[in-house]
């Protein structure tokens, strides 16, 4: 059974189905949208039990495209790519689940959801070049619609900006791949792996370009104040899908395209890198400090947690001792995991705040825990679980990212300061919205539903999973990683 | 057994939060587990029986629990405490409607400190130590509804993060060096990364010890309920920073040794000092902890981290046991205020006599435990290379410690007596208990030593004697003096918590917040500036496609005209006919271009779309092209 190509495209064919039924009213649509989304969440599990190979790719499912330019439709995993698509197809799941009361134009937001399942999952498992580019790019078109036709007030404004960022900030990437393909005459990422095929100057211009391409994804300072504003926007399983999944399109692909494609010019970029890193790390932190919006505080905390994994990613460049580098990209994949289960959990925390209250702001909130302890509880187990709290899902990872930097490029451990301002900024949002004196404006707000328990009680079940006991994740991870040869 | 030390209270723990219902037995039979289990530890680690289980974490670095004499011993002594201020709480908490939320975060808290004490490995011990950080903000916080409870578990859990920075640079130092993160081997380590992470390791010691300058928090953790400040904020938590330099004090080098001398030293006279200074009960015990803590650590500079440890364990009998006797008292009087209290000790004769006995204990009197805890540690202040700086803090700190407690048995003492209380029996047992072992610990600790391998040298007579004295007049100073002659123009300085230029919300938090509103400036210069760019490209595309798309205007217009003209001139009957195609045709042309235009000039987003349509399509294609290949 070709299980990746089945999970890439089932969604989009259940949106096709949705799109030729003659009923489609809003329990039609949402009942296919969890069908399919649970479906293919299944399909993934079967993925994961099937297993990856020490080395390589694994469940390889090929056909032939335009083999008069060696392209072809190549889907594979490795460890890197099976805990993405883990992620994945988990968190459209969910999202599917929660959206199921959105009743504006359902029909339409399921196809777009779906759409961008079928993108996602094409973007983690695609082997060759031009698909992955093509997938890459379906996301943003998706992305764009949900944003605009279901996002908040100012939506049609973050939409056109997240589509204009994103959109500008992929052509370089496309530069780069045909660089690649005309060194190298194909368009398979293994080959292109394998042996990387530029070198030089042209590796090092190939690399600065995919270095932006994956920047403004990531994003990174100087070029992540697209999200914010898009986040701000965004429906409530927009915000999730955005920041659990489409983010990572940026990482992996600085680990897959630049680290494993350009290796000898990412190690000489090594410390530039990593800067950004740093930068993007303590900056986003302190960004995060100064905000009231929850929404955008937790977007700015994403630019704080992805540049974690640039830092481990840079660092892993740059290391020379293998046992570090294999410690720094393990903390970098799972940063990107853990990050997409947090963060998940806390937008739609957020989202069913605002369901409630309709506002956002830190300061129109006081005392909640008292009337709705459940939603209180989950927030305050996720922010701590964001702000790297031991036992959750951030520690193993933020931990193995420290180590190797501090034993790799000590000047570069400065970016722990984060921890603190972070620690700082969620205790801060925990005391104005859950804690002190009781605001009897929401004296009646009603606790979390089935629908929403069902939502959030996983992700918190995991974010205690991963962090307890790390192992059963962090051992796909590993044996990918150890096996790098860069 | 090892398993069962924490196993017990996190089964309680979880079983009361589930369940929400008889959550004092569960408390009670969850702690009485941990204590059976640690005291099975402790009989197995006296026969000099070595027990360790690794668990897989990361790859590489599985996580360990060790129970060593030294682990077994604090293993049982957070038992114990636990247990005893369980089974007060039982009593002190009747009456709160959360009462099972309080047990369960208590019984986290003690599964949490059991790892702490039992860690082998810098992992166990950073998450341990990270986890009785969370669990006492959420203890300090549990009355959140209260004025000033938020901000004080905040500001703890805060400032101790500020300070763990210090244990996980530290750990990574020496993890990078030894290539384990195994603390019996990094405890090898040497040299300069020794020493770095030495002072780094000292850094988390002081914001978890509540070392000068991170005394301040521990001051305000008082407004937690008071089981809490008796477990947490003088026998366990605040130990963990003690525990962590006696458990890494065979690495520590010169340099760090007399860093966290001198640190101790200064803090065991400065919070001496806030404590005499104190208005409330509680807060005079808390500044007390912090000095007794700065006293321990005076010994581990001073090369005995035995001697820390013996005092570590009095003080925590001892201080547990003082908070249990304030939280009578504060139940009788319903305030911690030194003025609320004035009488209270002589209404409750039985209460007021632990509370003397134990504080007693705590400035030395013979026979009782510190008597011989502090004569080690002076003992050790004296025959250190650092002596001429150790040694008069140590003393300092000691008649400091008697003459705070000296003023607190007078107040407790002298005043109005008021109304006989209820007996209040849980609470008066679990007291009980601890002043007891307060009492006679002393007498145990030989063969402690000798479990632990490391006996101290009885000292001579001048020693006994200089802590006596010191401790006596000290409490003379106390008992007959009121504070405000006493420390004269310290007073004020005192009661301020000797905040130096603002304290640490202007040393830190206010530079913070101004990095942070700096940053929130900058993003909305830099969102312009990018605004502005992309506005820029996207115009100039537009203007771009605007001319093409005249052009095309006027050319199509062009070829219409021409073929007209060609019509014309080929001179062909049927005019009217090939006219009529022919404008008709031009007609449609312009109607389209002006069609398109509309399209063009509208809202760039409009465009966008059909852009992403066209992307769409392009790929639609791309997926299509195999077929026509």
């Amino acid at each position: 059974m070709p299980l990746l190509t089945l999970a890439t495209f089932l969604p989009i064919l259940g949106g096709l189905a949705l799109m030729a039924l003659p009923n489609r009213s809003d329990r039609v649509a949402h009942g296919m949208s969890i069908v399919a989304t649970g479906l293919v969440f299944l399909i993934t599990l079967v993925i994961w039990s099937r297993g990856i190979v020490p080395s390589g790719f694994a469940q390889i499912e090929e056909i032939a495209w335009i083999p008069a330019i060696g392209a072809s439709f190549r889907l594979g995993l490795d460890g890197l790519s099976l805990s993405l698509v883990l992620l994945t197809s988990l968190l459209f799941f969910l999202s599917a689940i929660y959206s199921a009361r959105i009743s504006e134009r359902a029909p339409s937001y399921v196809v777009l959801m779906l759409m961008l399942e079928t993108a996602a999952l094409g973007t983690f498992m695609a082997l060759d070049g031009l698909l992955f580019y093509v997938f890459f790019e379906v996301s943003l078109v998706g992305m764009y619609f949900m944003i605009a036709g279901w996002g908040y007030e100012e939506r049609q404004r973050a939409a056109l900006m997240f589509f204009l960022y994103t959109f500008l900030g992929s052509l370089p990437l496309l530069l780069a791949i045909i660089g690649l393909y005309l060194s190298s005459g194909t368009f398979d990422m293994r080959a292109w792996i394998d042996a990387p095929p530029l070198t030089g100057l042209a590796a090092m211009l190939a690399l600065i370009a995919m270095l932006f391409t994956f920047a403004v994804k990531i994003p990174a300072f100087p070029v992540h104040t697209w999200l914010p504003a898009a986040h701000v926007q965004a429906p409530t399983a927009g915000s999730v899908i955005l920041a659990g999944v489409m983010l990572k399109f940026g990482t992996y692909g600085l680990v897959r395209f630049a680290l494993q494609m350009t290796p000898e010019a990412f190690a000489q970029a090594g410390q530039v890198v990593l800067a950004f890193g740093v930068v993007s790390a303590l900056y986003g932190a302190f960004a995060a400090l100064a905000q009231t919006d929850l929404k955008r505080m937790i977007a700015y905390t994403s630019v704080n947690h992805m540049g974690y994994v640039v830092i481990g990613v840079a660092v892993a460049a740059l290391s020379v001792d293998p046992q570090i580098r294999v410690i720094a990209l393990d903390g970098a994949t799972l940063q990107m995991i853990s990050h997409g289960l947090v963060t998940g959990a806390l937008f739609f925390l957020i989202g069913m705040l605002q369901d409630r209250a309709h506002t956002r702001e830190v300061c129109d909130f006081g005392g909640l825990l008292g009337s709705v302890p459940w939603l209180g509880w989950a927030f305050i187990l996720s922010a701590f679980a964001s702000l790297g709290l031991p036992g959750l899902a951030h520690f193993p990872a933020e931990f193995q990212v420290f180590l190797a930097t501090l034993n790799t490029a000590p000047w570069a451990i400065v970016a722990i300061l984060a921890i603190v301002v972070t620690a700082g900024l969620y205790l801060r949002a925990i005391a104005a919205v859950f804690l002190g004196e009781r605001n009897e404006k929401w004296a009646l707000m009603p606790d979390l539903d089935r629908r929403e328990m069902l939502v959030i009680v996983p992700l918190l079940i995991l974010t205690i999973l991963v962090g307890v006991a790390p192992s059963w994740l962090l051992n796909i991870i590993h044996t990918t990683m150890a096996s790098l040869s860069f | 057994m090892l398993a069962l030390t924490l196993l017990g209270p996190l089964l309680a723990a979880l079983a009361i939060l589930s369940l929400r219902r008889a959550p004092e037995t569960l408390a009670l039979i969850g702690a009485a587990l941990g204590f059976v289990a640690a005291l099975g530890l402790f009989v197995a680690a006296s026969d000099g029986v070595t027990v360790g289980i690794a668990l897989p974490f990361l790859p590489d670095f599985p996580i360990r629990l060790i129970a060593s004499p030294l682990t077994a011993t604090l293993s049982l002594l957070v038992a114990t405490v636990a247990a005893m201020v369980l089974i007060y709480a039982t009593g002190y908490m009747r009456k709160d409607p959360e009462r099972a939320r309080f047990y369960g975060t208590m019984l986290l808290f003690v599964t949490a400190m059991q790892a702490l004490v039992l860690s082998g490995d810098w992992i166990t011990l950073l998450a341990a130590w990270e986890m009785i950080g969370f669990a006492s903000y959420l203890l300090i916080g549990f009355w959140h509804g209260r004025a000033g409870v938020v901000g004080a578990a905040t500001r703890a859990f805060l400032y101790t993060r500020t300070a763990d920075l210090g244990l996980y640079t530290g750990a990574f130092v020496l993890i990078g060096v030894a290539g384990t993160s195994e603390i019996s081997v990094t405890n090898a380590t040497t040299g300069t990364p020794a020493l770095i992470a030495g002072l780094l390791l000292l850094i988390a010691a002081m914001g978890k010890s509540a070392q000068v300058p991170l005394q301040d928090w521990l001051m305000r953790a008082m407004a937690g309920p008071t089981p809490v400040s008796a477990l947490l904020h003088s026998a366990t938590l605040v130990a963990a920073g003690a525990i962590l330099l006696i458990r890494t004090a065979p690495m520590l080098p010169g340099g760090a040794l007399l860093a966290i001398g001198i640190v101790g030293g200064i803090t065991a006279v400065v919070t001496g000092l806030i404590a005499l200074a104190e208005r409330d009960l509680k807060r005079l015990l808390a500044a007390s902890t912090a000095s007794q803590y700065g006293l321990m650590l005076v010994a581990i500079g001073a090369g005995a981290p035995v001697a820390a440890l013996l005092h570590l364990i009095a003080h925590a009998a001892i201080k547990s046991s003082l908070f249990l006797g304030a939280g009578v008292f504060q139940h009788d009087r319903e305030g911690t205020g030194l003025d609320t209290l004035a009488g209270a000790g002589r209404a409750r004769p039985g209460v007021f006599a632990g509370f003397a006995i134990t504080a007693l204990a705590l400035v030395g009197l013979p026979p009782m435990a510190a008597f011989f805890s502090k004569d080690a540690i002076i003992a050790a202040a004296l025959g250190s290379t650092a002596a001429p700086w150790l040694l008069p803090l140590a003393l300092a700190g000691s008649v400091l410690t008697g003459a705070y407690m000296g003023r607190a048995l007078n107040v407790l003492w002298a005043g109005e007596v008021g109304p006989p209380q209820k007996p209040v029996p849980f609470m008066t047992f679990g007291m009980g208990v601890l002043v007891a072992l307060a009492a006679g610990l002393g007498f145990g600790f030989g063969a402690l030593e000798h479990m632990l391998g490391a006996e101290i040298e009885k000292p001579g007579w001048i020693v006994p004697a200089m802590g006596l004295a010191v401790g006596l007049s000290g409490l003379a100073l106390g008992w007959f003096i009121a504070p405000a002659r006493l420390l004269g123009p310290l007073l004020a300085p005192a009661r301020n918590g000797f905040a130096v230029a603002g304290g640490m919300d202007g040393l830190i938090l206010r530079p913070v917040l101004s990095i942070a509103s700096a940053c929130e400036a900058f993003e909305k210069r830099l969102l312009a500036a990018q605004i502005g760019l992309i506005r820029g490209f996207g115009l100039g595309t537009a203007h771009l496609v605007d001319r093409a798309d005249g052009a095309l205007f006027a050319f199509s217009l062009w070829i219409g005209q021409q073929s007209l003209r060609l019509g014309r001139a080929t001179g062909f009957t049927d005019t009217n006919g090939i006219d009529a195609a022919i404008f008709g045709l031009v007609r449609r042309m312009v109607a389209a271009g002006a069609q398109a235009r509309r399209l063009q000039s509208g809202f760039i987003h409009r465009e966008l779309a059909l852009t992403a349509i066209g992307t769409a399509l392009i790929m639609a294609m791309l997926l299509i092209a195999p077929y026509y290949f």
